[in-house]
């Protein structure tokens, strides 16, 4: 059940009808954990069960690392990353043919079991639950409410990866009046218009991209698909996140934000501040600090970021492409570490547009191993980007129409916001009234969130 | 400065949408959809392709086919009222189903049988199959806008208008253009695939469409196109051929297309370049207006 299905739209209406009425005020947290199953058995209700063992695995760790926490919670934390690296990562060291041939009934049905939607995500939530609470030495939450925190619908599939120490302390009675409504309304529909219009309509250019497509581009288009990618890419997890953030919030949770204009970073670690920052804050939090972060020496500090972000880019998936990807943002990240401090006293507009540039071109170009994981594939590309083709029959490319369905992240981050809402002011709502219109009647076609896969 | 009340912002935002719905939905109903809207995919071609058939007057002669076809364009054939429906990525059956299920049929009905191993696109079927034509309640505002932009700057062209450029292209001598990656690449994908059921499947789809529509009064020919030698001799290609032949073995069945082989050339092994498609579709002009095989 996509976020774009009327199939969903009805699930969210009978499900937030339900949530408010007086009397099952207190069984609200119920209600939503047995809607947040139906929610994720409605695709795969196979997986359901594997849901259930990690939640309660979790759970099980989390009560006995809260009596022992030195020898309980690097086993309840080896749980979840054997989880993750089963289902994410068995194919690395199997072949996908030979996920039959164990000859043991059981292994050979976990073996055949398709990768859970949003596991990375889930995964994540349970070793948040671990650390933080047992680090406080809290008391034991209920299994209903560490339930809701790692399967809450909004952001079970997609994130943003939410801290339990945030979620936690949200968990109590929520009343109808003390819904923002129109806060909600605002994410909600900014997020259904950048995916309808934006992403879904660059995803269809876009698909050039893909192999054997793309040895008909030409060399210019070639690299315009690169930019609507990164356009896209931005979109479309943009476009989720702050539907999942208006969700939770008609629902009486705040969930962090996600995305803060990164495209206008003037440096790679500053990208890393507004780009998934839920991510993000969550390796830095749960692995480049406890692997001594940048307290030691600098030689120390850059193998922790290359290996930090080499771990981010295998989080998305068992490729080469996302290795080297997430690699080559650590590269990034480590050359300009020592020359930050400088780059800041240089108080210059031109100069700043300059980084802002360079960062965004270099962030784009990355992207192509996101789009293309197949490593041969990403290269080709590339190297097409560099030498002039020769196909005498490419596609054509509408350049106007690319440029009007960009046009919205390009105001996003051009336009500084104080200055968006001054010119806006009292015709907020109404621009939002023309976005739902014009997500309605411009949607491209139905193409699953890129994050889904993760 | 007060926050807006949520009622107020929602009836602001609820007036401006209804607004952008409402005149969206009277200009469609005044103008209709007759702007052909720009193609970003071959899949959005193929609907403009389509919408165009169903809302056009019903032509002399109809092209069904697959991506081999789709290269064959109206602008390069002498033919007058001559309409090219090939899916490109699609199977011909689709296109022939849609065809034969409309009120009004084409004189003749060109079949394209290389590529058979495809099912029918059943959506599509349904959604032009109908006498209705099938015409949305709201025109896509961006997209109109830009339609109407490049058909004002690239309006698209007959075969008059093109008549001397397709000359000059065919003055020129076949491309040099290495396509050996390409026709490799294919060659292994074509040998990988037995079709042998598909085919029949729509074999037998296609004589029972034939036998409907020539009840009707149309006139079905069917016809094979080209490909580099290679291609020709795959595994896939060979099992197609003789399955077709085998159902449809009479000569008054096909339209006999007669070109210099050594002229054509093909970007993909598979796909005909534009000065080859030229050449084929000249030959298909000189095939229609010769007199048919006798039965």
């Amino acid at each position: 059940m996509t976020f774009t299905s009327w199939q969903f739209g009805a699930f969210v209406a009978i499900v937030f009808g339900v949530y408010y009425l007086p009397p099952l005020r207190s069984l609200q947290v119920q209600l939503l954990v047995v809607a947040s199953l139906f929610f994720y058995g409605y695709g795969q209700p196979g997986l359901l069960p594997l849901l259930a063992v990690a939640v309660l695995g979790t759970y099980l760790f989390l009560i006995l690392a809260l009596r022992n926490r030195a020898l309980w919670l690097p086993i309840g934390i080896s749980f979840n990353l054997a989880l993750l690296a089963f289902f994410k990562y068995k194919f690395l060291f199997i072949g996908p043919a030979s996920s039959g041939a164990a000859g043991l009934a059981p292994i050979d049905f976990l073996l055949q079991l398709p990768l859970p939607i949003g596991i990375s995500f889930f995964v994540f939530h349970n070793i948040s639950l671990l650390v933080d609470l047992t680090g406080k030495r809290k008391e034991t939450p209920d299994l209903k409410s560490v339930f809701l925190y790692i399967i809450f619908f909004p952001q079970l599939v997609s994130g943003p990866i939410t801290r339990a120490e945030m979620f936690m302390p949200q968990i109590h009675p929520k009343y109808f009046g003390d819904i923002p409504f129109v806060e909600a309304a605002k994410w909600i529909l900014t997020g259904f218009f950048f995916k309808l219009y934006v992403a879904n309509n660059l995803n269809e250019m876009t698909s050039y991209m893909d192999f054997p497509l793309y040895e008909t581009l030409r060399t210019q288009d070639r690299w315009l698909l690169v930019f609507l990618y990164s356009y896209q890419i931005y979109a479309d997890f943009f476009g989720y996140s702050a539907i999942a953030i208006g969700l939770a919030l008609l629902f009486g949770y705040r969930l962090p934000i996600n995305f803060n204009l990164p495209y206008i970073s003037v440096s790679f670690s500053e990208f890393w501040t507004r780009w998934h920052i839920s991510l993000s804050s969550w390796l830095r939090t749960y692995l480049y600090i406890p692997l001594g972060g940048n307290r030691h020496r600098a030689f120390r500090t850059y193998l922790n970021l290359m290996i930090v972000m080499g771990l981010g880019g295998l989080w998305h998936g068992a490729g080469l492409g996302y290795l080297l990807w997430g690699l080559l943002h650590g590269v990034l990240l480590v050359i300009e570490r020592p020359f930050l401090a400088r780059l800041a006293t240089i108080d210059s507009a031109a100069f700043r547009r300059a980084r802002m540039g360079f960062v965004f071109v270099c962030v784009t170009m990355l992207w192509i191993f996101f789009k293309l994981p197949n490593f041969d594939h990403a290269i080709s590309y590339l190297s097409g980007m560099f030498t002039s083709s020769t196909n005498p029959n490419p596609p054509k490319l509408f350049y106007n129409l690319a440029l009007l369905y960009s046009l919205p992240v390009l105001i996003q981050h051009l336009v500084p916001r104080s200055r968006f809402e001054q010119t806006l002011g009292g015709a907020e709502p109404y621009l939002y009234g023309l976005m739902a219109a014009l997500m309605y009647l411009e949607a491209g076609p139905e193409t699953s969130f890129i994050y889904f896969q993760f | 400065m007060q926050p807006t009340p949520a009622v107020h912002w929602f009836a602001k935002c609820g007036f401006s949408a209804g607004v952008l719905l409402l005149a969206s939905g009277v200009a469609t109903a005044w103008f209709g959809n007759g702007l052909q809207l720009p193609s970003t995919t071959t899949r959005d071609g193929t609907l403009i392709t389509l919408n165009r058939y169903v809302r056009e007057p019903v032509p002399d002669v109809v092209l069904v086919g697959s991506s081999l076809a789709f290269r064959l364009k109206e602008e390069y054939f002498a033919t007058p009222r001559l309409r090219n429906l090939a899916l490109a990525g699609g199977s011909p059956v689709t296109g022939l189903e849609i065809v034969a299920d409309r009120p009004h049929l084409p004189k003749i009905i060109l079949v394209e049988t290389n590529v058979l191993s495809r099912s029918t696109d059943a959506s599509l079927v349904a959604k032009y199959s109908s006498a209705e034509n099938a015409r949305p309640l709201f025109f896509r505002p961006i997209r109109t806008a830009v339609a109407a932009y490049e058909n004002r700057l690239h309006a698209p062209l007959n075969h008059a208008q093109v008549s001397s450029a397709l000359h000059q292209l065919l003055e020129r001598p076949p491309s040099d253009f290495d396509n050996r990656i390409y026709v490799d690449r294919a060659l292994e994908q074509w040998n990988a695939e037995d079709p042998t059921a598909a085919v029949h499947m729509n074999v037998s789809k296609i004589a029972h469409l034939i036998s409907e529509i020539e009840r009707k009064g149309s006139h079905v020919l069917l016809f094979e196109l080209p490909c580099s030698a290679q291609l020709e001799g795959s595994r896939s290609a060979k099992i197609t051929r003789e399955i077709v032949h085998t159902a449809f073995p009479h000569p008054g069945q096909w339209l006999h297309i007669e070109y210099a082989r050594e002229e054509l050339r093909w970007a993909d092994g598979v796909h005909l370049d534009e000065r080859s498609a030229v050449t084929v579709a000249q030959s298909i002009d000189k095939a229609l207006s010769s007199p048919p095989a006798s039965p």
